[in-house]
């Protein structure tokens, strides 16, 4: 028993040196933003001697190359309205697909399995090439739009209805409510923690994606957040660590808000996504 | 009975048309790209066989040569990543998972918390981490007496590839350990304690009771963290821009490169599938590795 005590203190201590590891970066990002350019390229300690609140005044005043609030309000439309648009086709079909008699649903599914092996970049230039044809890019459809095919969202929805009983769907059903009702009292709140957790994976990749917009989206007014910072990263303020890392905590703020809201439901999602 | 497929058709038909027009129809269309002559700017020029690929892969072309670099550069950064990031990740959920229950919950969200970040952020914080002349690591370094002069690690190869690895796993081994955590804590914890009692040390564990317990979720994480590591770009366009040199340009910077500098959608095109191909080949080949070993069992 004495073994075991001190083992598990030994455990935590090196769980301690990791987390510290995992949050060095995080912590250099922060405590930078706040360092004079001087201070920054020179420094050797995490926290700055001088806190100061430049950076973030001259990333926030000069709105011409970082208009960050404009990124942030393209970020927030795109992000919940392709979001939404995925969970609310995926819930839709994946019900249809587990309970009702869905025409040539076997073929429906072996498509799926194919294009969950097939990587997204084929559809990539193609899809670009049809956006600059219609005259799509730099709006925000190319960047909603192909959130409505979820193929692994429906995927994993699918399989935890398919092991989940339906004897309450059935009673529902019984009682004489309709469809509608059914999926949205009994079937929406049994698979919450999987929507929860592919709503946030959705919302994750469609916030920190960067490849995709950076082939639709050119002008500077309609980059999404994570767009915007590349440019700056790549461009204007690479000489200066401090303004990078100002730019770089307003990118990464609202995602970690959420995350850290989400992050119980996640743990639970991940748990019932049934990869076994 | 006709109203209920009246419903499921109704149900389906969204994602359907989401499906067709944002996966199928360029899914296709990409192919037809690949055996035409196909410009940015011009469009179609005619249908022209399997010159792109023959381009590709044979002709002493400069996109034959782009080709085979970018292949070369991203199977070297498939092998740098994927063992620190299934066998890494597996040691992070085993050390979690004998922890006190009552830090477990902290740890885990700490471990976790990088995968949020965007590609973009990585890139900006590992640069001036990493950076030889003013970078944070070698400042410390420098003044702890470690080194005396500073390493380039954003600069020169191998540094460069070691940065890039580190930057990756950093942001991306969280989601890996996730999986982990639930398949370990799917298996019986009886098994652990009647195995103790029989003397069973922790390797014996490892090997008769955990590995067999997690067997399909390992090869499902290493299946996807190779394909995910296949597919990188952000990374190595924002932190290196495919340099020193063209050393740590990957495929898919070579494919863009190639379409939206070069022009050439038929090549890149070409490009595309070829590189499709190999991932799907990948994944394929997990697919029967894992079954045969079931067979055998």
């Amino acid at each position: 028993m004495r073994t075991k005590q001190i083992s598990k203190v030994f455990l935590v201590i090196i769980a301690c040196i990791v987390a510290y590891v995992f949050l060095l970066p995080l912590m250099f990002m922060v405590f930078t933003s706040f360092k004079g350019i001087a201070e920054s390229v020179t420094s050797t300690t995490l926290l700055p001697r001088n806190w100061t609140m430049e950076n973030y005044r001259e990333l926030f005043m000069n709105t011409s190359t970082s208009p960050v609030l404009r990124w942030l309000g393209n970020t927030a439309v795109v992000t919940c309205a392709g979001t939404a648009l995925r969970i609310v086709t995926s819930v839709l079909a994946a019900y249809a697909l587990a309970r009702l008699p869905v025409p040539g649903k076997r073929f429906i599914l072996v498509a799926l399995i194919w294009a969950m092996a097939i990587p997204e970049i084929v559809t990539f230039f193609p899809l670009f090439y049809i956006f600059k044809q219609v005259g799509g890019l730099n709006t925000f459809w190319p960047l909603i739009l192909p959130s409505g095919s979820g193929v692994m969202c429906i995927y994993l929805i699918y399989n935890f209805l398919l092991a989940f009983p339906k004897e309450l769907e059935e009673a529902g059903f019984v009682e004489g409510a309709n469809v509608f009702q059914v999926l949205w009292h009994i079937v929406v709140p049994s698979v919450k923690p999987v929507i929860v957790t592919q709503a946030f994976i959705t919302f994750l990749g469609l916030y920190n994606s960067y490849l995709w917009p950076s082939l639709v989206i050119s002008r500077n007014e309609n980059r999404t957040i994570t767009l915007g910072i590349a440019a700056l990263v790549l461009g204007e303020n690479y000489t200066n660590p401090g303004l990078m890392m100002a730019s770089t905590v307003v990118s990464v703020l609202p995602v970690m808000l959420i995350f850290m809201f989400a992050n119980k439901y996640i743990v639970r999602g991940f748990t019932q996504s049934g990869i076994k | 009975m006709k109203k209920k497929t009246t419903t499921a058709v109704l149900f389906v038909l969204p994602f359907i048309l989401f499906f067709m027009m944002f996966w199928l129809i360029p899914f296709v269309y990409g192919i037809v790209m690949s055996v035409s002559k196909y410009s940015l700017v011009k469009g179609n020029q005619g249908f022209v066989g399997l010159d792109n690929y023959i381009k590709v892969l044979f002709s002493s072309s400069m996109y034959n040569k782009s080709f085979w670099l970018g292949m070369k550069n991203t199977v070297i950064f498939v092998i740098l990543t994927t063992p620190f990031l299934v066998l890494g990740s597996l040691a992070l959920a085993l050390l979690l998972d004998r922890l006190p229950d009552r830090v477990k919950g902290v740890f885990r969200t700490i471990y976790f918390a990088s995968y949020a970040v965007s590609v973009t952020a990585v890139a900006a914080v590992f640069v001036w981490l990493m950076k030889g002349n003013g970078g944070y690591l070698n400042n410390l370094m420098i003044n702890l007496g470690i080194i005396d002069k500073a390493i380039p690690w954003m600069e020169q190869q191998p540094f460069v590839w070691v940065s890039l690895t580190v930057a990756t796993i950093w942001w991306t081994i969280g989601y890996n350990m996730m999986l982990f955590v639930n398949a370990l804590n799917e298996i019986d914890t009886q098994l652990y304690e009647a195995s103790a009692i029989d003397g069973a040390n922790f390797r014996t564990q490892l090997r008769y009771i955990i590995f067999p317990g997690i067997k399909n979720v390992f090869y499902f994480v290493l299946m996807t963290t190779i394909i995910a590591s296949f597919n990188v770009y952000g990374q190595t366009r924002l932190m290196t821009q495919g340099g020193p040199g063209e050393t740590t340009k990957p495929m898919i910077m070579m494919i863009t490169s190639t379409i939206m500098d070069r022009n050439d959608l038929g090549v890149g095109s070409a490009m595309t599938i070829l590189m499709g191909i190999v991932i799907v080949l990948c994944s394929v080949g997990q697919y029967y590795l894992t079954k045969e070993k079931e067979e055998l069992r």
